[in-house]
């Protein structure tokens, strides 16, 4: 779990020619709504409040930005995973793309509170792509996971 | 299929809301902190040194590959590259040798005004890593911290001009945001005429604007710009970039004016952080009161009068430095 937290944060900074940057998938949200739906008592909220703190410091904003999104996030995503264990890949997907939506809206809006707006529309590509990622994503950690 | 293990389908997670609850508290208390109060410097600097490895480990591939590349590059090559080094130091030098005679004038002049000449002392140069730190920011993260006495505010250059300056300092690193950064402007001073205006960063690397100039201001494409110094951030004199483009729209009471960063935002791998001099022996007033005056008119526009104090009031070598 540790591990694949590590990865997702190492994969949320490599560097990308920037025409591809604006779809990068935040990896690491995945990761923690994966093990919030997986085992939510050993990886709930605070893995999620960690894993954004990490996001916090790396990428330099406000302390708490991710942590506070990340948090409301899985702990929605906690809630629901009964309901998406049994769900089809496509309805999985659209939850996931919900919530991270969710997670990028918490983001604007504590960026807009603190006096930095980003402001602008690529910053809503994320989700999609995270959305789209998502059946390999789970796919590949549940086959980890079970060895 | 993503097959979930039901492993705890029936272990209800106690007290979700409770806890979701108290993270969220937790959270927006840092954030509030950190906004408002800048109580958590010691939290954060000590969690950036936590999150160092990662960031090393993250640029390492790169870094390693950039070196293999290097020490298997053919002979040719290298001989290539030193001819051409050779070539570029010969001209470096050959400009160094008017760039003293015209410093020594320079000073020799201002000592007649009594100003102080803020001229960088001290330079340290910094690899930048290869990090993606937000993609809708222009900011780099720079191998230089608190450690080496770099401080919030400082100027980083590279090869061609001001390339940005430091927006956050960490223990073994810092962060340095770019003169194109859309929330980023800078003082500067066209170099033909001394005419002083701000230049403001566009979010796109290869484009600065000048908002603040009317349409009737003595502008023109290929005008050099420099730093004039005033605010006290950045040391004067410095490129900043060359006028690539002026819209005049009559309708507009203010000209569109496009242009060029000197500095390789997207090129360089290397920055320097600069010191500005300690403290240039300041010039007795009594020669400035008998020979000032009769001198002011002609050695400088007028507003360089009132730039003086401000110019004199940037921070102290070490100021914001090493707290361990």
């Amino acid at each position: 779990m540790a591990l694949s937290a590590l990865v997702a944060l190492a994969l949320a900074v490599v560097p990308l020619p920037p025409a591809v940057d604006a779809f990068r998938p935040d990896f690491l949200v995945l990761v923690v709504f994966y093990w919030s739906i997986e085992s939510p008592r050993a990886g709930g909220l605070g893995l999620a409040f960690a894993a954004g703190l990490a996001l916090d410091v790396i990428r330099g904003v406000v302390l708490g930005q991710h942590a506070l999104a990340l948090t409301l996030m899985a702990a929605w995503a906690t809630h629901l995973r009964l309901r998406l264990r049994v769900f089809s890949l496509l309805s999985q997907s659209l939850t996931i793309f919900a919530l991270l939506t969710g997670y990028q809206f918490v983001l604007f809006w504590v960026d807009g509170a603190t006096g930095n707006p980003v402001t602008t529309f690529s910053r809503w590509l994320a989700p999609v792509t995270g959305a789209l990622i998502w059946p390999l994503l789970a796919g590949g950690l549940s086959r980890l996971h079970d060895r | 299929m993503v097959a979930f293990r039901n492993t705890d389908a029936s272990g209800r997670t106690s007290g979700l809301l409770l806890r979701c609850v108290l993270y969220c508290l937790l959270a927006l208390g840092l954030i509030i902190f950190d906004k408002r109060y800048d109580h958590l410097g010691q939290i954060r600097r000590f969690l950036s040194v936590v999150a160092y490895p990662v960031q090393v480990a993250v640029a390492s591939p790169f870094e390693g590959w950039d070196w293999f590349r290097q020490s298997v590059s053919s002979r040719e090559t290298l001989r290539a590259d030193k001819a051409k080094l050779e070539a570029e130091l010969r001209l470096a030098n050959f400009r160094l040798q008017r760039y003293e005679a015209l410093e020594a004038e320079t000073q020799r002049l201002r000592a007649l005004r009594a100003n102080t000449a803020v001229v960088a002392a001290r330079f340290v140069v910094g690899d930048i890593m290869d990090l993606d730190i937000d993609a809708f920011r222009e900011r780099v993260l720079v191998d230089k911290g608190a450690r080496d006495g770099v401080f919030v505010g400082q100027a980083v250059l590279d090869a061609g001009g001001v390339f940005g300056q430091v927006a956050r300092v960490e223990q073994l690193t810092s962060e340095v945001i770019l003169v194109s950064d859309a929330s980023h402007a800078i003082p500067v001073q066209v170099n033909r005429n001394g005419l002083r205006t701000i230049a403001v960063g566009t979010g796109d690397m290869s484009r600065l604007k000048l908002p603040y100039l009317s349409t009737s201001a003595d502008v023109v494409a290929g005008d050099l710009l420099v730093t004039s110094g005033l605010g006290g951030g950045f040391p004067a004199g410095y490129p900043v970039g060359t006028v690539a483009e002026v819209k005049r729209d009559p309708a507009q009471s203010l000209a569109d004016v496009e242009v060029r960063p000197a500095a390789a935002l997207d090129r360089s791998r290397e920055v320097m952080f600069v010191w500005p001099k300690p403290d240039a022996p300041p010039q007795p007033d009594a020669l400035a009161a008998a020979q000032g005056p009769a001198h002011a008119p002609s050695t400088a526009p007028p507003g360089a009068a009132a730039a003086a104090p401000q110019t004199a009031a940037v921070p102290p070598p070490h100021h914001g430095a090493p707290k361990k």
